[in-house]
């Protein structure tokens, strides 16, 4: 979990293109959305796309997908119950 | 008093048909245009509803007597061309003299439809090949200018690209064009084609229904797609009188405005709506209760409707006028949108008609409001607002008075 | 005719040195491989840090410059935005169609689509500026930039609560477009330096280029550059008329040949068009300056930008540098200028400024 929470984190930050940012200055549990990091909806697309075309899982509903990526914490336990080969 | 800006001629080409009969008799029966497309090549297909005009390009070519085949002219084109031709079918060619009329022309994508499925040819080792035709065609002029030459016309003209409002914002522009003295008349309007890089560029927003979608439904999932060509004639009244031309409409107000919230989504408590339709009906002179029907841009996103239905019941009351989107007949034809939408809220005004918010059934959380659910008809309506919101943030509201 | 409408100010991202005042083109960049880009600046002083991340360089290239424009004029918010560009963002418009075809149409990234839409940068200008009114973009080809300053001439005109407006052009060049359009002749086949490519003007075909011009455009006639007498659009420009549309267009202004300081025309070296430049030149005195610019920043949809820019800077400075002027001298004060812009997909503009 700790290998893909750290690994997670680079690719927020590469996909969102975060320039400057490091893995570790993301806390695990730190609201991605709103306060934190301040991301808003097309970064929400932009990380289901991550999501799809690194753990081949797919979110269908925009709100669902709000709910996933809450913070990195919630996004490696969700890429943990439904990654698919 | 100041000569008021009329409506003297109009072509409408959607999923719904051409002929304003034809057209209206899907309207007025709760028919909707929405079917999985036929023409456009793309991979979601089976899985999407939308609005597409129901000619291929090949019918669209023959239809106006254009070789079929590679001839360089783009989807986009032909139905502006269509639409274009029913509107010049009972205008007097002695009045488009050259520089005296303005062709304002709006779409989202230009020759898309075209060039994406080319364009690894454009940038292949190929220096030749039918694909050289449609180099010049990917941009939004591409279009205006084709019409033009189409019909031997040389107008003052003009493209506008401002996503879902641009065709309405033709229109603002055809009047002030007028109004300042600087054309006599002006066509003004928009067209857009079904691509597959629209189709994809809003699949990949998730804000696209499987389903026929649901404007202000609490269960609403998103829009439909679709295309098609509309566009008006306005000139001055008393030109019209002058003339002895049927006078359609009044264009009796307008507002272009930016939401200056987000790139895609509208202010959330409806205040760039709100902002929009105000100042429309001020420029109009008009009090809310004036209003008789509103065509809402009504997409059924999520957030267009919670922020378009908030402004509404903000601006209007708790007892609106009678409003529903038409969206779920035809698509969200997206550049044409603005003008088709004008002239279906004029239609309706003049035959006493609102029509109905297909496919609603459970009102939002967030409103007490609620759309037109049944056709109504027998209704004696003065006035009407139609709203376009697009990307970018530019929101247009356009009011059409009767004649 | 509408009344004239003033610039208080003009900010240009190109391949010249051009962002800074200062610099006024100093020294003179050329290319060899008949591709001009523009010289970006610091991107940062301009826009929201957290906005940037995602944006393509013609959106920080066009947003930087109208902020800039706006810093300039002393204004913190327009009261209306009108933008125009030929071919808007090709880089996202190119990421987003080659990723759909390349991954067959599935999990495709918004951000490409969302800014390849022609007026993201207008939007994102009216966020930045908090800006709720008029905003508009045109996209037609070689008048783009001018219809842009029809338009606020026009409600400048008609709104009296509208005093100043930020209009602004840009457009960009990418490897895939400078492959394309050579395909239909567009460019020269033996490519000379940029700077000398008027120099070819026997040979058909011309150099690619790219950059951004925002101005604010004002109602007052205080702390203005210039006076944007009138802008006239065409398409489908007539050789043979282009004499008489010049001399009308004077006349409509009281003025004569005589009374143009500087011709700045957008000569671009291709043996197509240069008949009609020298047709447009031809009654003028031959003392009478003529500049050219498109050696400086390549052909593209909105280059009168860089003119437009061009005449601001040669009434601040009172002089034209060598590297500008084509013939003709340039010793008289610098009070009319005349621009003639001709785009390859036949458009031509003439406008008329005066100190």
């Amino acid at each position: 979990m700790e290998d893909l929470k750290l690994k997670l984190k680079q690719q927020i930050i590469d996909s969102l293109n975060l320039q400057g940012m490091k893995p570790e200055e993301i806390d695990d549990n730190a609201p991605l959305f709103g306060e934190g990091l301040g991301l808003d909806s097309i970064d929400s697309l932009e990380l289901m796309v991550l999501l799809e075309r690194n753990y081949g899982i797919k979110i269908e509903d925009a709100r669902e997908g709000r709910k996933v990526l809450s913070s990195v914490q919630s996004m490696a336990e969700y890429i943990q119950q439904n990654q698919k080969a | 008093m100041a000569d008021r800006i009329v409506v003297t001629s109009f072509g409408v080409f959607s999923a719904l048909g051409l002929e304003k009969e034809v057209q209206m008799e899907a309207l007025t029966g709760s028919r909707s245009g929405l079917q999985h497309p036929r023409y456009l090549n793309t991979v979601h297909a089976p899985e999407f509803l939308m609005g597409e005009v129901p000619m291929s390009d090949s019918d669209l070519a023959d239809f106006l007597g254009l070789p079929v085949g590679e001839n360089g002219y783009t989807r986009t084109t032909l139905l502006a061309l269509v639409a274009m031709r029913e509107l010049l079918k009972d205008v007097d060619k002695s009045l488009l003299a050259d520089h005296q009329f303005a062709f304002i022309n709006a779409n989202t994508v230009g020759g898309m439809c075209s060039v994406e499925n080319m364009y690894m040819d454009f940038i292949g080792e190929e220096s030749e090949g039918p694909f050289t035709k449609y180099i010049d065609t990917l941009d939004c002029a591409e279009s205006t200018q084709n019409v033009a030459s189409y019909f031997g016309l040389k107008p003052w003209m003009a493209t506008l690209s401002t996503a879902c409002s641009s065709s309405a914002n033709a229109i603002i522009l055809g009047e002030r064009l007028i109004r300042q003295g600087i054309v006599q008349r002006a066509i003004c309007g928009g067209c857009d084609a079904m691509s597959r890089f629209t189709v994809n560029g809003f699949l990949s927003l998730k804000n696209v229904d499987k389903e026929p979608c649901k404007p202000f439904d609490q269960n609403r999932s998103g829009l439909n797609l679709g295309e098609g060509a509309g566009y008006l004639m306005l000139e001055r009244e008393s030109d019209a009188i002058a003339r002895g031309a049927k006078i359609i409409a009044v264009l009796s107000g307008y507002c272009n405005s930016n939401d200056a919230y987000h790139p895609t989504a509208p202010s959330p408590d409806g205040a760039g709506a709100y902002r929009t339709m105000n100042k429309a009906l001020r420029k109009a002179g008009l009090e809310p209760a004036q209003i008789g029907y509103i065509n809402a841009h009504g997409t059924a996103t999520i957030n267009n409707d919670a922020a378009e239905g908030l402004a509404i019941q903000r601006l209007f009351g708790a007892n609106p006028p009678l409003f529903s989107s038409t969206k779920p007949y035809t698509g969200h034809t997206l550049a044409a949108a603005g003008a088709i939408e004008a002239i279906f809220s004029i239609w309706g005004m003049n035959d006493g008609l609102a029509y109905p918010n297909l496919n609603f059934r459970i009102p939002m959380e967030e409103l007490e409001i609620t759309p037109v659910q049944t056709l109504q008809s027998g209704l004696e309506i003065k006035h009407v607002l139609s709203n376009s919101f697009g990307f970018g943030g530019n929101n247009v509201s356009l009011i059409f008075s009767k004649a | 005719m509408m009344k004239p409408v003033y610039i208080s100010s003009a900010c240009a991202i190109t391949p010249q040195f051009s962002f800074n005042p200062a610099e006024f083109l100093q020294p003179l960049v050329s290319s060899s491989d008949g591709k001009l880009f523009a010289a970006e600046p610091d991107y940062r002083q301009y826009i929201n840090p957290v906005a940037i991340r995602r944006m393509s360089r013609l959106m920080k290239m066009g947003i930087s410059s109208g902020m800039r424009a706006l810093e300039l004029a002393g204004i913190k918010q327009p009261d209306a935005i009108i933008t125009g560009t030929g071919l808007g963002s090709m880089t996202d418009m190119e990421h987003f169609l080659k990723d759909m075809i390349r991954l067959n149409e599935e999990t495709l990234n918004p951000t490409y689509f969302i800014q390849s839409t022609y007026n993201s940068v207008n939007g994102w200008l009216a966020m930045q500026t908090k800006c709720t009114g008029y905003n508009q973009t045109f996209v037609n080809r070689g008048l783009s930039l001018e219809l842009s300053l029809l338009d606020a001439q026009l409600l400048l005109q008609e709104d009296e609560d509208v005093h100043n407006v930020l209009v602004g052009a840009f457009d960009e060049m990418t490897p895939d477009y400078f492959i394309v359009k050579g395909k239909v002749d567009y460019w020269k086949k033996s490519i000379p330096a940029s700077k000398d490519v008027l120099k070819y003007s026997d040979t058909p075909g011309t150099i690619g280029g790219e950059g951004t011009a925002f101005f604010v455009v004002s109602d007052k006639p205080e702390n203005f550059v210039c006076t944007i007498a009138e802008v006239q659009v065409d398409l489908q420009p007539d050789k043979e008329l282009i004499k008489t549309m010049i001399r009308e267009l004077l006349q409509r202004h009281s003025m004569e040949p005589t009374d143009i300081d500087v011709l700045v025309t957008g000569m671009n070296g291709d043996s197509q068009w240069q008949p009609f430049y020298d047709e447009a030149v031809s009654d003028f005195p031959d003392s009478t300056a003529v500049a050219g610019f498109k050696h400086l920043t390549g052909e593209y949809p909105t280059a009168a930008g860089f003119a437009f820019w061009l005449a601001t800077q040669l009434f601040s400075h009172q002089e034209i540098p060598q590297d500008v002027l084509i013939k003709g001298t340039s010793t008289k004060s610098i009070r009319n200028i005349l621009i003639i812009n001709h785009y390859i997909l036949n458009t031509v503009s003439l406008s008329l400024l005066r100190k």
